[in-house]
């Protein structure tokens, strides 16, 4: 094979250094001037067509419904985003307000079952493609002896992974690769632009035909619809980037702390609401480097049985024990620890030096939240701290975008840790703990990021800090005549540990102190406005797709308010063939399917993940295109009252504002 | 008795009915004729085997049903409460507070993190409003504020916005990362590299993607944290052989060897797993002996070159440049973008079998959003850099000589560091007998250290507290004359060896030689004046 080849031409040193040279002189010729990547020369080649991010491409019709606004903008309208980034969507009746209603207890929607022979062939699938992926591998193994070479052992070297090993994601995973790791291009916006490819071979290989698609995207977690490569963020990206390059060379504490970090974690507690914030430059490593700091041998982690590979691979490190209760079932939890309190330590009866109850605030194939006020009466009672990862929650949820303790009007001081990640709602990169300032000091010092791992670089902190002050409004110094389009000059004392306003104000604005003062800041982000009308879009949005398709008939999990909406595919098969229909429409839609493992068995599904940049237009757009593919699938399997397509359509706002659906 | 028959004839022809509704349910699934004939025919042989099989198909339901995490309310250490002991308990439970406020101590370790006020590089300003030499931060090659660098990540950052806003799976691999993962690849002669988000989460990403229970990984004693976690959540049995000695890696292997044989058990996946060079000390490891040892024994190689990546060689390609050894003889190749590249993120370069197995089965690959597409083009910027003006490599190496010329040969300094190396730790050395603490690694004779413990046979004594507290006061008098350097920082009691504390300089290519000198000279006057107080 070609690893063999390859190898065997370059086992001498000197045949390696001229190969090494030659790569070399080829990139070199490559770019022209010396100093340009083969990166941007296919990148700028993308826009090179014409300004704007606007990409030419054949079927220009069909990509009209994509690039320009249904209704073109009056001229009392102006918009300033680009629409195939952030939708122009005019309307003030199409928005609405994320809020727990006081009063009443959470509920997530009931989970339907599908009827039986769905489960039957679903399980019959499974059977059939194991049983014809073992003859494949038993014929193979026998006839092409090559193609499994790297899956035995050979030359007293054990396979890497072994053909058992590897058979679920050879046979199984790879029948429907395309739909998967799909590579784009451009901002991963309302829309996206897919690369398209395709495979000669039943997915062993993936062969970009260099051509391009531009589809609707719902799924990038682009919630508050922060993916953008023109306004008010972008532009204090550029600034940030001009004056602090990309790097902030080196760890926390071995000199890579800037005056940036500073200024983002005080803005990050000012945020959630608590006294003090760390960063770190990854969401994954936020959980996995912070948890073993805060358990150890001795201390309980009660944990929700689908949380986060991250946390888990936190709590794995910390070596504390671990007990995990139903999915979001305050019985078994309540249960869980009358048993943990009780009974103590395993074999010693000792009693556990503390229990961390750890969960998130919205789950990411669920599209549930956790049930918090609940959660709060237990803490009360039984004692336990509380973690809660708000990665797909924060800014997403919530009046003020908050998160869940905002959603249901619950104070976060009243929480121990809020952790959350920049990667979703911001736009940006990495993750965030929160609480109080003993504790974070402490974990600045003893988690593993703050020694070992990079600090977050200039550009992303820049990000978080504009696209969080977007959603807090700012409020300018009083004296001040207001100029905001100005950057705003202040002496460079205050520059870092902005000092703590009277009464910090939750969930209030961000003084301008809290700021870069060479961050640009333009009126609409200064007032909120901006800010408002994406959480609001976003919360419309979001309760009307959930309804919409229940109304159509599908299952889904989750609560009306979850920007994150799983519908259930069951079958395996079902899940390539939503894929491919969805993004070979007339207007092609790109989607996220997820099966066996990440969920269990039997249901399979389709992620949405909506977004404060997508039109009311654009979810119609996604519930047509249910509509129709749904019938192809027999998806419509729920019980309740049905509307039809049209109906939906014209009654979306009497939709998301009833209080309940029938 | 007739009127309990009577009683009981509802229930007898409930029973019969349902038995007859359940036959021909049953003989309706597919392939049930068969269940049926087997059952017969083993019941006909002997009767009690049906019993036996009844038994154990019940056993094999429960053990399948029984989820690992619930209680083991039938364990013999279960005690049985009632409601109001489990509220009294309940009540009685008091937990430890989450976090430990911060001893007097700690807080000073804590304040005296400096904060840099605008760009980092080779001269930063501090928050005190001094502007400092720049001996601390990772900028090797002096890639930080590359104006080239800035103009492609703007140009970046218009078309691509900032975040990828999803893992790689879900339409989260952008064409620049692809295009850096192919740079990468290319740079160092490999198939194939892949790209993580954070350098620290790659290692303890990538030796779990490949090491599972039962393999068998031998390590170098004095591996970075981010190795050790790695190691510690693969749960693969790990040997220990002494720090950067190859005869003793030579003797662990040959001991697993023997212990393979006489056990006869099946071949398992064997990895050497080892620095470049090491993030405690700087020393370097012999990459040739290396490979030659892990062909030898049919080992594969996972080599973290965090720090030797974009530092050493002719062009920064690291130790397989250096030693003229081709990339592709090192199983796993694992940087740091950050630190090599002055970016963010990590990579791991293999063969593409090796590359593609961890796009499935790299835990902080899957789960992580991807690389923001601006710093993902920085990066592929920098190898460019790199590729094109070798000259800014030797301008680094011209620099770690001029320092090291200054350090080497003072009477409080002792540097573990190999003399190419552009990160440098100054340890303390003590007068006299103290100094036979440290012998070189592999001189001592006698008997080799354990495998099976970390711990290395006559483990060096240091008086961690002590030392660090002086290097503390070497690196504030350092930058009250100007040098920002920095002790390097370790989480005490969580390494599974303790490093010696020190005080670690990063070179920069940016610097002058000049500017080199002085400021090891001010390290040196640091160093002097603190522990000359002292004798
Ligand atoms: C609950 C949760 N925690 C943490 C993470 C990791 O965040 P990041 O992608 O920023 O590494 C995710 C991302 O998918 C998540 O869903």
């Amino acid at each position: 094979m070609f690893k063999k080849k390859s190898s065997s031409a370059l086992s001498t040193a000197a045949s390696y250094l001229s190969a090494v040279s030659e790569a070399d002189a080829r990139a070199r010729a490559h770019g022209g001037t010396p100093n340009s990547t083969p990166a941007l020369s296919l990148s700028s080649s993308l826009t090179t067509s014409s300004e704007d991010t606007v990409l030419d491409e054949s079927g220009a019709e069909v990509v009209n419904a994509l690039l320009y606004p249904r209704l073109p903008p009056t001229s009392e309208q102006v918009f300033t985003t680009v629409h195939t980034e952030f939708g122009h969507c005019a309307n003030e009746d199409y928005r609405y307000t994320s809020q727990h209603r006081a009063g009443t207890s959470y509920k997530s929607n009931a989970e339907q079952d599908p009827p039986y022979y769905i489960l039957l062939t679903t399980y019959l699938s499974y059977l059939m493609v194991i049983c014809l992926g073992h003859l494949r591998d038993f014929v193979g193994k026998r006839m092409r002896p090559s193609f499994y070479k790297h899956l035995v052992a050979r030359n007293g070297y054990a396979a890497l992974n072994s053909d058992f090993d590897s058979f679920y994601t050879r046979r199984l995973k790879s029948r429907i690769d395309d739909c998967f790791s799909h590579p784009v291009t451009g901002v991963p916006g309302r829309t996206i632009v897919l690369l398209d490819r395709y495979s000669p071979d039943n997915n062993a290989t993936l062969i970009p035909t260099g051509t391009r698609t531009r589809a609707l995207n719902i799924s990038s977690y682009n919630y508050l619809g922060f993916a953008q490569g023109k306004g008010a963020c972008a532009d204090a990206v550029e600034e940030s980037v001009w004056r602090y390059g990309v790097s902030s060379g080196g760890t926390r504490l071995e000199g890579g702390t800037l005056d940036l970090h500073l200024q983002a974690e005080a803005l990050v507690a000012r945020f959630v609401g608590m006294e003090d914030a760390l960063i770190s430059s990854m969401g994954f490593a936020t959980n996995s480097t912070i948890i073993p700091a805060l358990v150890s041998k001795g201390c309980l982690v009660v944990s929700d049985e689908f949380n986060h590979a991250s946390i888990r691979y936190g709590v794995r490190l910390s070596g504390a024990s671990v007990r995990m209760f139903k999915h979001n079932d305050m019985q078994s939890l309540e249960a869980l620890l009358r048993e943990v309190i009780s009974q103590g330590q395993p074999k010693t009866h000792r009693p556990w030096k503390k229990i961390l109850l750890i969960v998130e605030g919205l789950y990411s194939m669920e599209g549930t939240l956790v049930n918090l006020p609940v959660v709060m009466e237990l803490k009360k009672k039984y004692k336990f701290s509380l973690f809660i990862d708000e990665a797909h929650s924060i800014g997403a949820l919530g009046p003020h975008g908050r998160g869940v303790a905002d959603y249901f009007g619950i104070n976060p001081r009243s929480i121990d840790i809020l952790m959350g990640t920049f990667t979703k709602s911001f736009g940006a990169a990495g993750g965030y703990i929160a609480g109080n300032k003993a504790l974070i000091d402490r974990l600045r010092l003893q988690g593993h990021s703050g020694v070992y791992a990079e600090a977050m670089t200039p550009p992303v902190l820049t990000q978080v800090l504009a696209s969080m002050a977007s959603i807090m409004g700012v409020t300018l110094p009083a004296e001040k005549t207001v100029s905001p389009a100005l950057p705003l000059l202040r002496s460079s004392a205050d520059l870092h540990m902005p000092e703590p306003e009277p009464e910090c104000a939750y969930p209030g604005t961000a003084p301008a102190a809290a700021l870069p003062s060479w961050m640009p800041l333009v009126p609409s982000l200064v007032d909120g406005s901006d800010g408002r009308v994406r959480l609001r879009r976003l919360a419309f949005n979001t309760r009307y797709l959930n309804r919409g398709l229940r109304k159509l008939g599908f299952i889904t999990y989750g609560h009306d308010d979850s920007p994150v909406v799983p519908l259930l595919l069951f079958n395996l098969g079902k899940m390539a063939v939503f894929s491919r229909m969805m993004r070979t429409r007339a207007t092609p839609i790109v989607v996220v399917v997820v099966g066996y493992p990440a969920t269990a068995l039997v249901t399979s599904r389709v992620r949405f993940c909506l977004s404060a940049a997508h039109t009311k237009e654009d979810v119609d757009t996604v519930l047509t295109a249910c509509d129709e593919i749904g019938d192809v699938l027999d998806l419509k399997k729920a019980a309740g009252e049905r509307w039809p397509l049209q109906e939906i359509i014209d009654r979306a706002v009497e939709l998301v504002n009833m209080l309940e659906v029938p | 008795m007739s009127g309990t028959a009577s009683t009981l004839e509802p229930l007898f022809s409930f029973v019969t009915s349902s038995y007859a509704a359940l036959e021909t349910n049953f003989f309706k699934i597919p392939g049930s004729a068969v269940v049926a004939r087997y059952v017969k025919s083993s019941h006909q042989n002997d009767p009690g085997r049906t019993l036996l099989e009844v038994i154990l198909i019940i056993f094999a339901v429960r053990t399948l049903l029984q989820s690992r995490t619930r209680a083991d309310h039938s364990g013999k250490h279960f005690i049985q409460f009632n409601e109001q002991e489990i509220d009294d308990l309940v009540d009685e439970w008091s937990p430890e507070p989450l976090a430990q406020p911060l001893s007097a101590q700690e807080k000073a370790d804590l304040a005296s993190v400096p904060v840099i006020v605008g760009p980092t590089g080779p001269k930063p300003k501090l928050s005190t409003g001094k502007t400092v030499t720049n001996l601390a931060s990772y900028n090797f090659a002096g890639l930080a504020g590359n104006s080239v660098i800035k103009e492609r990540a703007i140009d970046t950052l218009r078309k691509y916005g900032l975040g990828s806003c999803g893992p790689p799976g879900f339409y989260g691999t952008q064409d620049v990362h692809i295009q850096l993962e192919k740079d990468i690849a290319d740079f160092l002669g490999t198939e194939a590299a892949i790209i993580y988000s954070q350098a620290f989460s790659t290692i303890s990403s990538v030796i779990p993607a490949f090491c599972k229970r039962g393999d068998v990984i031998v390590a170098d004693r004095g591996v970075n944290f981010a190795i050790q976690k790695g190691l510690q959540i693969s749960r693969c049995t790990v040997r220990w052989y002494d720090h950067n000695d190859m005869e003793s890696l030579e003797q662990v292997l040959e001991s697993v060897e023997k212990e393979r044989r006489k056990k006869k058990g099946p071949l398992t996946r064997r990895f050497i797993v080892t620095e470049g060079i090491f993030d405690h000390d700087g020393a370097m490891s012999d990459l040739p002996k290396l490979v030659e040892l892990k062909e030898k024994y049919k080992y594969r190689l996972i080599l973290d070159e965090s720090v030797s990546f974009g530092s050493i060689g002719r062009t920064g390609r690291g130790l397989t440049e250096l030693y003229n050894v081709p990339a592709s003889q090192v199983d796993m190749l694992v940087g740091s973008i950050a630190n090599g590249l002055s970016s963010c993120g990590g990579f791991c370069a293999g063969s593409s079998v090796v590359v593609n197995h961890q796009r499935i089965n790299g835990t902080s690959f899957v789960f992580s959003a991807a690389m923001p597409a601006m710093l993902s083009v920085a990066a592929s910027e920098g190898i460019n850099i790199l590729r094109s003006t070798p000259s800014i490599l030797s301008t680094l190496h011209d620099n770690v000589r001029a320092v090291r010329a200054v350090l080497d040969r003072v009477d409080c300094i002792a540097i573990p560091s190999h003399p190419a190396s552009a990160i440098i730790h100054l340890t303390i050395r003590w007068p006299a007998p103290a100094t036979l603490q440290a012998p070189p690694a592999g001189a001592s004779p006698g008997k080799p250290s354990n495998p099976l413990s970390v711990l290395p046979r006559d483990a060096p004594q240091f008086d961690v507290e002590l030392e660090e507290r002086l290097l503390q006061d070497v690196v504030d008098e350092a930058l009250a004359q100007g040098v920002l350097v920095t002790r390097a920082r370790r989480l005490r009691g969580q390494e599974l060896v303790e490093a010696r504390p020190s005080v670690r300089l990063a070179v920069s290519a940016a610097l002058t030689r000049k500017e080199c000198e002085k400021a090891a000279n001010v390290v040196k006057t640091a160093f002097v004046k603190v522990l000359g107080k002292r004798r």
